[in-house]
């Protein structure tokens, strides 16, 4: 049971690495979906665990609403193109003070 | 009404009309004068000269007595328990209140003169009116707050009139040299009100001299001392008498009035009103006896190494005082109040005939450039010579009696130094004195003699027309010469007092004065006996020494001989002057190495290092950090969402380790 | 035993695939394999249903939108990470951190004792009613879970509407309400704002 939560958290790692690391958005939204699905493994192991089918559950809803924030990140990413025409996570700098 | 009043209670209203008529002829001119111009003068004048009729009028209310209570005492406001003021006029008061509104109105009607065709001419008038009115309401109150608020006034007044003539960068120095010298002493009479509030609760004189056997021996010379130092102060006792020569930067008219009759006696006003102090305290009066005794021979040697013809007669009033002092130091109040009276007349004579001197040569002052004047200004001369007939104590003038009183005072109470320190000092007055009118008077003009050749090296310093600033040519654009009689009217009042004010004292115990001062003044009970000398070998000896005198200055400066070598003479003596005394005994380098020089490394200390260093230093400082905090946390804003995503991360991640590690609380 | 670590072995490899691939199209590749061989996962620990689910709307789905925004993406000429790289070396922070990170979890999973349900059961399939199955996960569903299902049905509408706000269309909306005729002959208060030119 502990080499699937180590295994998940290598998972979740790699998807904090990749989301800090790159400067693709379509990437980082890649590695937020790695994120989620290392969050689901520990859940349907936990789950597996306990008996208790609630992580299955929550897995199925974490799958859910990973969809709507990827449509919707990809939706901002579509617009962001439409004005400039590339796409670089580094170019949304307004916030710099 | 304080609970023990020194006077009968009553309501006086002609005391208010002595009192606030000069604020109000001060208010008025102060408002009024551009438009009032010359008539500003004789407004002025009017004020004193009524509240001099006043004075007169409660002349009755002043001397009455009436079981154990001596004169009029008028309430005005209680302001906290204790802390009663009301005005007290008794017969100390009704003395100087004479001479403020009497001389004060002579000097008055002398300055429409003196000071027509003068610019600032309705100025001078309003400061007049308020000197007056400061001083009145220092020898009116009846309480020690109220003395507090009068002399700090008449300091304030002191300082307007002797830098009348602002442009003049000496008279400046001059008015604020005079300001902070009395300052001190006003601090010295606050700490002695304190310690009067401490013990009595009270600030009415009544009050306190009844609570007089409740204090110790060591907090009643405190208290004296304190006192002391504001009566040195503003009577010019050594130590703190450097202000009063470079005071005679004022016009001669404020000399007269400020610095010979009223405001220098203040300190003497003050001792003799707390006389029961000073009967009680042995010890105080020791001090000042001895005090007064030093300023009176340091005066006079000082008097006689002056050129400006008013710095002689300002040191001669510093020695005047001295006597003064040392007469109501040794416990001769009446004495002391005797010469004060005598002094005023015979010193404001002195003043306003030099000022009709410096007048007469367009603002001459130093006696070397005068001379032979005795043929051209022969009614000064007579002012003058009656002036100095008094203050050397000749039999018959009035400075005689008031000396010799004190004199013989002094040995009465056991004081045989100051005895003998008082009767050198008579003797010396009597060579400066007449050094001054034989130089003045007699021989030949010297005006159109060149400076150098009479040894004078800056004549801008040295009194000379241009030093004293008064141009005429500047603003006598339109000088109207004004009627002679109006500064030769005074002078020729005061012949009379000079000469003949003191027979009052004739007839030594019984004499009208003594009988008048009795009921007010204490005994002063001496543990040692005196001296007593038979009256006239007393008499006799003053006189012969002041015939010395006499006989020093004709042999010096009188003899045809000599007047004939006047210039050359004059001249060695100036060159041959002592250091020493053209110093003034170095007590103005004293006080600025000891005092001024310290004062002002610290301001520039403080100016160049502490200022700019810590206090700006501190603000910089403080606002450098908050930039330098705002560009730490501004580094942190970089805009760029992959930093921000790190920085999320590091922060779940402490959560994260601080749950591992410390655990939630089971 | 060996097929656990072949299988976790085979999902970081497709996971640091999918993270350090330069185009786009080779991470979503790498992010296929990565769920294709987690729903295996899933079906060693008895979560069948999910196992599915897992294939057919992530890897179905989702990955498909990811395809489809790619080729919208690069249907210009330009390619993608162009301007300068505003925080560079930034990984190595992230590394050490994950590094880090990782160590701290893997520590304290390892040293915490995880105690499960006595009974749990283990390798029983095929019926109906068994753990993980369809119908086990129905009955939750629809029973014990109805309320997050109907708000997650409601999120998905927001989803869908925040998508179509967001990237539709480009023409203008129309003006709300047609100016009254004494409106058009005063000065407006408001000037109406430019909105965006069409292309």
């Amino acid at each position: 049971m502990e080499s699937y939560i180590a295994l998940s958290a290598v998972m979740f790692f790699l998807g904090v690495v990749g989301v800090i690391a790159r400067r693709n958005p379509l990437i980082v939204l890649m590695s937020i979906e790695l994120m989620f699905n290392a969050a689901n493994l520990a859940l349907v192991t936990f789950s597996k665990l306990w008996a208790n089918n609630t992580g299955h559950i929550f897995a199925f809803l974490v799958i859910t609403v990973a969809a709507a924030e990827a449509a919707i990140g990809l939706a901002i990413v579509v617009v962001a193109f439409r004005k400039q025409h590339y796409v670089d996570v580094d170019e949304a700098s307004t916030l710099k003070g | 009404m304080p609970a023990h009043p020194l006077g009968l209670e009553g309501t006086f209203p002609l005391l208010f009309l002595i009192w606030l008529l000069p604020l109000f002829g001060a208010v008025m001119i102060w408002a009024f004068g551009p438009r009032f111009k010359s008539f500003a003068g004789p407004l002025g004048a009017t004020m004193v000269g009524v509240a001099f009729l006043a004075t007169l009028a409660e002349w009755h209310d002043a001397t009455a007595i009436s079981g154990g209570l001596a004169g009029a005492h008028q309430t005005l406001f209680t302001w906290l328990p204790g802390f009663t003021f009301g005005l007290l006029f008794d017969r100390l008061t009704l003395t100087w209140t004479l001479i403020i509104t009497g001389v004060g109105f002579l000097i008055h009607v002398y300055s429409i003169g003196y000071l027509a065709g003068d610019k600032a001419f309705a100025r001078f008038f309003a400061y007049l009116n308020f000197f007056i009115f400061a001083m009145l309401t220092l020898v009116l109150s009846d309480n020690f707050v109220g003395l507090l608020v009068g002399w700090g006034l008449v300091g304030l007044a002191s300082y307007f009139l002797i830098g009348f003539w602002f442009y003049k960068p000496s008279a400046v120095a001059a008015a604020r040299k005079a300001f902070v010298i009395n300052v001190l002493g006003d601090v010295g009479i606050l700490f002695a009100i304190v310690v009067i509030v401490a013990h009595v609760g009270s600030i009415s004189y009544g009050d306190t001299f009844l609570q007089i056997p409740a204090y110790t021996p060591h907090d009643l010379f405190i208290v004296c001392v304190a006192l002391f130092i504001g009566c040195a102060a503003k009577s010019a006792q050594v130590p703190l008498h450097t202000w009063l020569p470079d005071a005679m930067e004022g016009p001669t008219p404020v000399s007269a009035l400020i610095h010979a009759a009223t405001m220098v006696t203040a300190g003497v006003y003050l001792i003799a009103r707390c006389a029961p102090l000073w009967t009680a305290s042995a010890d105080a009066r020791e001090l000042v006896g001895a005090i007064g005794a030093l300023t009176a021979i340091a005066g006079a040697v000082l008097g006689l190494a002056q050129w400006d013809i008013k710095r002689i007669l300002a040191y001669s009033t510093m020695s005047q005082i001295g006597y003064m002092i040392m007469g109501v130091g040794v416990g001769a109040f009446d004495s002391g109040v005797l010469h004060f009276l005598t002094h005023a007349f015979f010193k404001a004579q002195l003043f306003l005939g030099a000022g009709i001197i410096i007048h007469h040569l367009g603002d001459e002052q130093d006696v070397r450039l005068m001379g032979g004047l005795r043929k051209t200004l022969p009614f000064a001369f007579v002012a003058m010579l009656t002036g100095v007939l008094a203050i050397c104590g000749v039999p018959g003038f009035s400075g005689f009696f008031s000396k010799d009183a004190i004199l013989s005072a002094t040995l009465a109470h056991g004081h045989p130094w100051l005895y003998a320190i008082g009767v050198l000092t008579a003797g010396i007055t009597a060579y400066y004195m007449f050094r001054l009118l034989f130089v003045v008077f007699f021989g030949t003009y010297r005006g159109k003699v060149d400076p150098s050749d009479l040894g004078i090296r800056h004549p801008e310093l040295a009194g000379t027309a241009s030093a004293s600033g008064h141009h005429p040519a500047a603003d006598d654009a339109h000088h109207v010469h004004p009627p002679a009689w109006l500064m030769s009217g005074p002078v020729a009042i005061l012949i009379v007092p000079t000469v003949l004010i003191g027979w009052l004292a004739y007839g030594g115990d019984a004499s009208p004065w003594k009988t008048f001062w009795e009921p007010v003044f204490p005994k002063v009970v001496e543990t040692s006996a005196g001296f007593a000398l038979p009256e006239l070998a007393g008499t006799v000896l003053v006189f012969g020494v002041v015939l010395i005198g006499f006989a020093l200055a004709y042999l010096r400066y009188g003899t045809p001989a000599v007047l004939a070598q006047s210039v050359p003479r004059l001249r060695t003596e100036t060159v041959r002057m002592p250091t020493v005394l053209v110093n003034e005994y170095y007590f103005d380098a004293a006080i600025d190495a000891l005092f001024v020089r310290p004062a002002q490394l610290l301001g520039r200390f403080f100016g160049t290092i502490v200022d700019p260093l810590a206090l700006d230093g501190v603000v910089h400082e403080a606002a450098h950090t908050a930039a330098w905090l705002g560009h730490l946390f501004r580094s942190f804003q970089t805009g760029i969402v992959r930093v921000y995503a790190l920085s999320i991360a590091l922060g779940a991640a402490c959560f994260a380790i601080y749950y591992v590690v410390i655990g939630v609380g089971r | 035993m060996i097929a656990f670590w072949l299988l976790s072995f085979a999902l970081i490899a497709t996971a640091v695939f999918t993270i350090t691939a330069q185009k786009p199209v080779y991470s979503v590749v790498g992010l296929l394999g990565n769920f294709v061989i987690l729903a295996i996962l899933y079906l060693t620990l008895n979560a069948e249903f999910l196992a599915v689910i897992q294939i057919v709307v992530y890897s179905g789905a989702i990955l498909i939108l990811f395809l489809f925004v790619i080729a919208l993406l690069s249907s210009g000429v330009k390619p993608f990470d162009i301007g300068p790289d505003r925080a560079p070396r930034i990984g190595i922070p992230a590394a050490v951190f994950a590094l880090i990170g990782l160590c701290i979890v893997v520590f304290s999973v390892v040293r915490a004792q995880i105690a499960g349900a006595p009974n749990a059961p283990q390798g029983v399939t095929g019926t109906a009613d068994s753990f993980g199955s369809v119908g086990d996960f129905g009955v939750a569903l629809f029973t014990k879970n109805l309320l997050p299902f109907e708000v997650t049905a409601l999120l998905l509408m927001v989803a869908v509407i925040g998508v179509v706000l967001l990237a539709g269309d480009e023409k203008p909306a129309p003006p709300r309400r047609k100016p009254k005729a004494r409106d058009l002959e005063r000065e407006p208060i408001v000037k109406p704002v430019e909105t965006v030119a069409p292309r």
